[in-house]
């Protein structure tokens, strides 16, 4: 057992508060549910003077809708976006349910799902453990052991709700000290597990949004050991419009694979085209060759780049399968 | 004497007796003990596979204030181990570092902060020597070796055969040979190794608490490495939360824990860490398995030849009987004229291997009974069929001298089979699902212990006092299985009262009589035997008294629980209490005391190592497993298990059924997805997380039939009921995945990424074959 962790916690009231204790505090970690932060702290994995817990600032719980979007707070919990009516609406947001545990969604929210820290084999592990590896380039080493040849760290986004809200279009609300803006989901992450998000010091991250007229059919199916309490080996979303027999728009999202969640809209080729056999092969090799499953996983690469494949063109074909929008 | 009461306890489903604490939370653990004065206890652990230790330098974290003591190789130079002959593991590291993990010093520290940052100022200067993960290099020529007086890295070979195996293989229609290898598991006990050490430098004793399964050995490991006398050591076992065969020997920790709080003249706490629980290991070893089986076109088996190399980790531990076991329970399952076993247990620089649930036979029997229903297929025959073709003429004896008093194979296979509807859709599966069959068995306590005393083998005392309740006495382990339930039982029915006049106070070595612990599933039988003499012993000690206050003879008494009266007469009776004063009167306090050894007639065959697999009373288990694969994702789905389970007679049905699900659901984790694995001595699995095993959602109803055979020597005709059923999930899971996948896999486990590699390759070869077949 490690000892009791030490810092100082703050509890801003609302965002205001919150913001200027960031500013206060630029090395502070955030809480909100602490179910990926407290384990890695555990480990040794970060070890900050200052947290600054989100859950005392109510604007952040609340899912809100309006004619033009659906507004989910970053502090409402994987078990409070499950018990809204949204997943059924929009089913790609089914992806909650499979996170983790029911214990654990009643406390991990949204905006802690979205900012998920990238995970791998050599990193998520105690500091007894890291130090007798000679720790690793994602923390206080400098060799990544699953490319020791490279020069970057390779460590995974394994977050499930990201690509579900890349499909339906998804937008982020950053407030920092200057104020605040709304940008691309999309553009929240860098391909790089060290640094793989784009939050600037100060930057923090209040909500996500996505179009109420969303009317794209839309999925997610997770590759895993077990069916519950894992990380996705692989994460498939996919959102698409049939229009009588033709794909008339199609976007597929995935996570696992990188050291941030892709998404894809581009698929020039196959829109307008009834889905055959032949367009499912030229989806999945425009995302073979975007993704790169590397052995930051007890399971082996390979299979999660095999599972990509399998699940994308299972949810396609099964979303198209349900008819014309 | 007529027993005229109206119902029995024994057969009835009864809720754990010690269930309410547990429910309540009220229940403690060893890490609930928390006395004020504890010191925090921490082991400093080898980053190093295997380096000679040169010098361990605690003077800095000696120096650390709120340091109270540091403990390392040097305070503990007397090694220790569960077999006598084997004992090659000291509590710290002395000169040599064998396994990352291995514990090298420890503190004792006012507080875990102080004792976190002391251990990072211990010093270690070693030479790091090249180290041996796996059999194939830990056996070449040129490899390092781990242990001076063990070339080749090999701590025991077995060799043995019985029969004339050239014949039978002569006589076989079919022969077959294959190579299977089963991952390394570990057991996932739910409650973290944990310990207790108060020791009273004035009086030179120590009180014990600790998380075990094997309180005894754990007393005698003390005195041997503290070299204190036994008569100073008390051990006392909490509540445990699992075991699993995790704590059937004693455990470093244990004995850190002790040497530190002597070091410290005072009270140590020690909790280890999941990661930690995990380094201490002692799971089930990985083993490579070759495998020669001749079948006649019947389906007659004329001969097995079985190779196993366990890949054991650093140190002996259980490794001997273990390597044993695997040969041993080829037989005595099925009947089998000729048996040759080759075993070789091989040391390596990942941490030790140990007893687990089905200890030694789960990997053999997979290999075995998936090899049988294969060849049934080739055959054309059912493979039902052909284990009714091979079934034990019981009572009898096998060629390497295992005695089978009852045997109850044959109803678990006509029950599976009718429950399954295994006759019509066996075969007829649609695409992707399958049914499949696997059989296993289990000792009921290995008949002859690993330390020998020439004690019995289970004691227990009733104590009855003026109070008119009996005490219960024993040092059975209760490690959630039941076993004070089943003590408990055993008393109430021959004494014909219920649980209000019984308690039962287990596991404290100061009041307890001597057991040997929870282990190879010996209990109900051993210890469910020494009660049941016992509670003879105290009624008849009761009707005597009654006799002599009601002016009649003994034989004449009725014992109606809580009255005994003339029999066959008009008169009100005693009630037991008047019952008890008389019995007490010119006597006081009463102790009647059970005992139970396994005669040697039962200790196996003569041969060397044969003592192991040897037990008077085998129970059997058949279960038919239906999945659905998905064949695009390789995942697989258990959609129902049916398990049929001999336990000779269930004393506590609830808990039996309980046991066997059990069972069935660990034999399905090692099948479907547990698995160890190691980066370079490192274990990249030690956590819930990536050591995956089956979660609620990934479980099945598992139907659980149980078949009362009567076992001539168990306690109302109990044998074993909690391991057995685990073997035989293995080659069930592996059957009914081949027919739903057409793929033969021969490795464990299933986990989807080695279905999914199977089901691509198949497609490929399948796709070529066509291709092949398409006329030009």
């Amino acid at each position: 057992m490690s000892a009791p962790l030490e810092f100082t916690l703050l509890h801003p009231a609302n965002l205001t508060e919150a913001v200027k204790q960031m500013q206060a505090h630029p090395n502070a970690r955030l809480l909100a549910g602490g179910t990926d932060l407290v384990p890695n702290l555990r480990r040794g994995i970060g070890a900050p003077d200052t947290v600054i817990a989100l859950g005392g600032i109510d604007t952040l719980n609340s899912i809100t809708e309006t004619a033009s979007h659906v507004e989910i707070g970053a502090g409402v919990t994987l078990a409070g976006l499950l018990a809204s009516n949204l997943p059924t609406r929009f089913p790609a947001l089914q992806a909650a349910a499979e996170i983790a545990s029911p214990s654990i969604r009643q406390a991990a929210t949204i905006g802690g799902n979205l900012c998920l820290d990238t995970r791998c084999r050599f990193y998520n592990q105690s500091q007894w453990w890291r130090k007798a590896n000679q720790f690793c380039l994602k923390l206080d080493g400098d060799t990544c052991h699953v490319a020791p040849k490279g020069k970057r760290c390779h460590a995974t986004f394994s977050g499930d709700l990201a690509p579900a809200l890349l499909v339906l279009g998804a937008e982020i609300r950053v407030e920092n000290a200057q104020g605040g803006r709304w940008q691309p989901l999309a553009q929240l992450y860098n391909e790089d597990g060290l640094d793989h998000l784009t939050l600037a010091k100060g930057d923090l991250l209040v909500a996500v949004r996505f179009p109420t007229s969303e009317t794209r059919r839309s999925g997610y199916l997770k590759s895993r050991v077990r069916r519950a309490g894992d990380f996705p080996l692989a994460g498939v979303a996919v959102a698409l419009t049939r229009t009588g027999d033709k794909i008339t728009d199609l976007r597929v999202a995935a996570t696992g694979t990188n050291s941030a969640p892709l998404l894809f809209d581009d698929f020039a080729d196959v829109i307008g085209q009834p889905l055959s056999d032949a367009a499912l092969t030229q989806i999945n090799k425009r995302i073979g060759q975007a993704i790169k499953p590397m052995r930051t996983t007890n399971q082996p690469g390979l299979y999660r780049r095999q599972m990509v494949a399998a699940l994308s063109k299972r949810l396609i074909s099964t979303l198209y399968e349900q008819g014309a929008n | 004497m007529a027993d005229t009461r109206p119902k029995s306890v024994i057969g009835t489903p009864t809720p754990l007796i010690d269930g309410v604490e547990k429910v309540r939370g009220s229940a403690k653990y060893t890490a609930d003990l928390m006395p004020r004065e504890a010191l925090v206890g921490r082991i400093l652990r080898s980053p190093y596979s295997h380096a000679e230790l040169i010098a361990v330098d605690i003077d800095k974290a000696l120096a650390l204030p709120g340091v109270v003591a540091i403990v390392t190789g040097k305070d503990s130079p007397i090694p220790y181990g569960i077999i006598p002959i084997a004992q090659n593991e000291h509590p710290m590291a002395q000169d040599r570092l064998r396994y990352r993990g291995e514990p090298v010093a420890a503190v004792a520290a006012i507080d875990a902060a102080t004792a976190e940052a002391a251990l990072d100022l211990i010093e270690l200067r070693v030479r790091e020597l090249p180290a041996c993960y796996d059999a194939m290099h830990s056996r070449a020529p040129d490899a390092a070796q781990l242990h001076e007086n063990k070339p080749g890295n090999l701590e025991r070979e077995v060799h043995n055969s019985f029969g004339d195996i050239d014949a039978g293989f002569k006589a076989a229609d079919l022969v077959a040979e294959d190579v299977f290898h089963c991952a390394e598991v570990t057991h996932a006990h739910m409650e973290p190794h944990a310990a207790l050490a108060e020791y009273d430098p004035e009086r030179d004793t120590l009180l014990f608490h600790s998380v075990t399964q094997v309180p005894y050995y754990v007393h005698l490991m003390l005195a041997q490495c503290l070299d204190l006398d036994k008569s100073r050591i008390r051990v006392i076992k909490p509540f445990v939360g699992g075991g699993f065969g995790a704590r059937t020997e004693t455990l470093n920790f244990e004995l850190i824990c002790a040497i530190l709080a002597r070091k410290a003249g005072g009270t140590v706490r020690m909790v280890l860490s999941r990661e930690e629980t995990f380094l201490t290991h002692r799971g089930r070893p990985a083993a490579d398995i070759k495998l020669k089986l001749g079948l006649t076109k019947a389906g007659k088996i004329t001969a097995v030849k079985a190779e196993m190399t366990q890949i054991g980790g650093a140190y002996g531990g259980y490794g001997i009987v273990t390597i044993l076991y695997a040969g041993a329970l080829l037989n005595a399952l099925y009947d089998i004229p000729a048996v040759q076993y080759d075993g070789y247990r091989v040391y390596t620089n990942t941490p030790p291997c140990g007893a687990m649930r089905g200890h030694g036979t789960v990997d053999m029997r997979h290999a075995f009974d998936t090899m049988l229903n294969r060849l049934a297929r080739q055959l054309g025959l059912d493979p039902i069929a052909v284990r009714r073709a091979n079934l034990i003429d019981a009572p009898g004896e096998t060629p390497n001298g295992l005695k089978i008093t009852s045997y109850g194979l044959p109803q678990n296979l006509d029950w599976v089979e009718a429950a399954s509807n295994w006759k019509t859709r066996k075969g007829n599966m649609p695409k992707g699902h399958g049914l499949g069959i696997g059989c296993s068995h289990f000792v009921s306590g290995a008949a002859k212990p690993v330390q020998w005393t020439g004690q019995p083998d289970a004691v227990v005392n009733l104590k009855l006092d003026f109070d008119a309740g009996i005490t219960i006495l024993t040092g059975a382990a209760d490690i959630g299985q039941g076993s004070s339930t089943i003590v408990a039982q055993v008393v109430a029915e021959v004494m014909g009262l219920d649980f209000s006049r019984l308690r039962v106070i287990s596991n404290d070595s100061a009041i307890t009589p001597r057991d040997m612990g929870s282990y190879s599933s010996r209990v109900t039988y051993m210890v469910g035997n020494a009660t049941l003499q016992a509670a003879q012993k105290l009624k008849a000690r009761l009707i005597a008294a009654a006799a002599k206050a009601l002016e009649t003879t003994p034989d004449n008494i009725e014992c109606l629980g809580e009255t005994y009266r003339v029999a066959d007469s008009q008169d009100r009776g005693l009630p037991f209490e008047k019952v008890v004063q008389e019995a007490l009167k010119d006597h006081g306090a009463i102790t009647e005391r059970g005992t139970f050894t396994v005669p040697k007639a039962f200790q196996g065959g003569k041969h060397r190592g044969g003592a192991v697999g040897s037990t008077m009373g085998f129970s059997y288990a058949a279960q038919v497993v239906e999945v659905s694969v998905d064949l695009e994702t390789g995942g697989i789905t258990v959609e129902k298990v049916w398990v049929s389970h001999d336990c000779g007679f269930a004393i506590n049905p609830l808990a039996v059924e309980g046991q066997v699900q059990g069972a069935i659901w660990m034999g399905m984790g090692q099948a479907m997805m547990e698995e160890t694995r190691f980066h370079e001595g490192l274990p990249l699995h030690a956590n819930f997380l990536d050591y995956s095993f089956p979660t609620t959602l990934d479980s099945p109803d598992i139907a659980v039939h149980i078949v009362n055979s009567i076992d001539p020597n168990g306690p109302f005709g109990a044998k074993e009921a909690s391991e057995g059923g685990l073997a035989g999930f293995l080659p069930a899971l592996a059957e009914a995945v081949a027919e739903a996948t057409g793929c033969a896999i021969n490795d464990m486990p299933l986990s989807p990424d080695r279905v999914f590699a199977a089901i691509e390759k198949k497609r490929k070869a399948d796709k070529k074959r066509a291709a092949k077949k398409v006329p030009v």
